[in-house]
């Protein structure tokens, strides 16, 4: 918990770009160009996708051709309306939304019930989750193929948000957390003789608020980014993500038809999401992620 | 001992883990189970399933195809999660030795962590297009032919690299946590007998994050082998010959180009003992090395 506290402290001060008080030894001067050249290079693709998507075609051919070009509104406007990315992109932000408040609840509850309950099994039952880390979708998309084909779920939102909601990811830092609240708090309440609900949502929920944003990014990165289930299991283009929705514009600058333009104006949408979420919120992602490894 | 448990109702703290465990069964072990038991059968579309006891696997054991897949995947892992690590370590160095603009070097060096996977591919593929791409004529210019489209080794390399850009992210967030919690007593001691820059690193630094090193190669692991099939998809599909067939991809197409459910089922199976046999080593070690992390 000490850690943890001091690295939120350094964390937060690294974040405000103040300067980390302890650090007595003297930067060499060649260690800010090197961070320049690795930045640069982290960098770099970004942004040549991000400036080819203003211009006419996707022509960059040098690395003279990288100018802005003109064609911003026009390449983002016929990529939202004319290639569907407007419904791509609404279809992955329901997607996401869904698991992440989804996973909220499920995993606020089953945390709730691991630390706070005196039942038998608990920590049985906590296994019996943690255990279904061994199975990420690759292990099992083939019958989970067969069995939303059963359950007639392919093709709508239900195939892919439901199996997601389940996590132990999110189990695991909940947990981690409430025993981190003080006891004296929890034994307070007792006192007073405050129920469940009450507890949960006077005590429990206020006293994790910044644990719960960090893992609702860290929820909502990962089911934005899925790919290979809704390749899988949406085949109707009006129900597609917009990762894969990236896919069909590849095909169609395969056969020629559209312009690398598009493409990156496609990317760029894609990406600015988790993206913005990220820089916004990185205070309690990086607190969360600290919780995570313990 | 703990005075947490300030409930003890069972009816209530079932219907708490209800949601999760149901999900967990109904999505998570019952299709894994489907998996194990189809991994039995000669199933594909079309025809009724036909018991064929081992001969998935034995199929497995005698195809070579599918080792040069295994050897293959375990190459790429092995150069993701070098190449993952290496990259970061240094950066995260540099970030934790500079006093001004350490918050600014941090978010642009960790905001990959966000980046989508098929939006990677794409500007990848771009970027480096044999005949488009506005790196091809650089790289041309140092007297490589830049040709991956045919030649193998060179695919390799592109997906590789890609991967290995996108994981960086996500290992500075936990590297420069565990390098800020190096107490600064122990840098200064280093500096006063002379061991400074990269010595300091490699000799001071690493040891004592091992278990934070040991937790990011695993889980760059998992990652090198689940992770990347979007890259593998949108940048090679597998190609040229073969080149970057890795064993998730092999799954994919051996269940949904060719609807081999039986053999792909098998497939299913090996990677989830791979899963374990990773996750099991990740527990043992940092058990071993756990009271570093003190």
């Amino acid at each position: 918990m000490v850690q943890l506290l001091q690295y939120a402290k350094r964390q937060a001060n690294a974040l405000r770009g103040n300067q980390v008080t302890e650090t007595t030894h003297d930067a060499r001067p060649g260690t800010h160009l090197q961070l320049w050249f690795l930045v640069l290079l982290v960098v770099f693709p970004i942004v040549v996708a991000v400036i080819v998507s203003t211009k006419e075609t996707g022509v960059v051919t040098s690395l003279g051709d990288l100018l802005p070009g003109s064609y911003a509104v026009e390449n983002y406007r016929e990529a939202l309306v004319d290639y569907r990315f407007g419904r791509f992109m609404w279809n992955s932000l329901a997607m996401s939304l869904v698991i992440v408040v989804g996973k909220l609840i499920v995993s606020v509850f089953a945390a709730m019930a691991i630390v706070y309950y005196r039942v038998p099994y608990k920590d049985l039952v906590f296994l019996f989750i943690l255990f279904t880390l061994l199975l990420p979708v690759p292990v099992r998309f083939i019958p989970l193929f067969q069995l939303m084909n059963d359950l007639g779920w392919s093709n709508t939102i239900l195939a892919i948000t439901v199996p997601y909601i389940a996590s132990a990811t999110t189990v695991f830092i909940l947990r981690q957390h409430f025993l981190s609240i003080p006891t004296s708090i929890v034994e307070t309440a007792k006192i007073d003789g405050v129920g469940p609900l009450r507890f949960m949502l006077f005590v429990l929920l206020p006293m994790s608020k910044g644990v719960l944003v960090g893992v609702s990014i860290i929820m909502f990165v990962y089911a934005w980014n899925q790919y290979l289930w809704p390749l899988i299991i949406i085949d109707s283009e009006a129900n597609q993500v917009a990762q894969v929705g990236l896919q069909l514009l590849q095909g169609d600058v395969q056969g020629g038809q559209l312009s690398w333009s598009l493409v990156m104006a496609g990317s760029t949408l894609t990406l600015l999401p988790p993206l913005l979420l990220m820089i916004v919120f990185r205070k309690p992602l990086l607190e969360t992620f600290s919780i995570q490894q313990k | 001992m703990s005075t947490r448990e300030i409930f003890d109702s069972r009816i209530e703290s079932g219907l708490l883990l209800l949601p999760t465990l149901l999900v967990s069964i109904v999505f998570l072990y019952y299709p894994t189970a489907l998996a194990v038991r189809t991994s039995f059968f000669d199933s594909s579309f079309g025809q009724a399933d036909e018991f064929v006891g081992l001969e998935n696997y034995v199929t497995l054991l005698t195809d070579s195809g599918y080792h040069s897949s295994l050897l293959l995947s375990v190459l790429f892992a092995a150069v993701v999660v070098i190449g993952v690590i290496a990259v970061s370590l240094y950066l995260t160095f540099l970030i934790h030795e500079v006093d001004t603009g350490q918050g600014l070097y941090l978010i642009s060096v960790i905001w990959p962590y966000a980046l989508p996977p098929a939006v990677g591919a794409l500007v990848f593929l771009f970027i480096a297009h044999p005949t488009l791409g506005v790196l091809t004529g650089p790289i041309e210019a140092l007297g490589v032919d830049v040709d991956w489209f045919n030649n193998g080794p060179q695919a390799f390399v592109v997906v590789a690299l890609a991967a290995i850009w996108k994981q960086i992210g996500y290992n500075v967030i936990f590297m420069i946590a565990a390098m800020n919690n190096i107490p600064d007593t122990l840098t200064e001691t280093a500096e006063l007998d002379g061991v400074s820059g990269i010595r300091r690193l490699m000799s001071v630094y690493v040891p004592i994050m091992t278990p934070t090193l040991f937790f990011l190669v695993i889980i760059n692991t998992i990652y090198a082998f689940f992770g990347t099939f979007a890259f593998v998809d949108l940048l090679t599909s597998g190609g040229p010959s073969n080149a970057t067939n890795i064993l998730i991809f092999d799954l994919y197409r051996e269940g949904f180009s060719f609807f081999n459910f039986g053999v792909a089922s098998t497939k299913s199976v090996v990677l989830f003992l791979v899963v374990g046999v990773l996750m099991f080593v990740q527990f043992r070690v940092t058990d071993k090395y756990s009271y570093y992390g003190g």
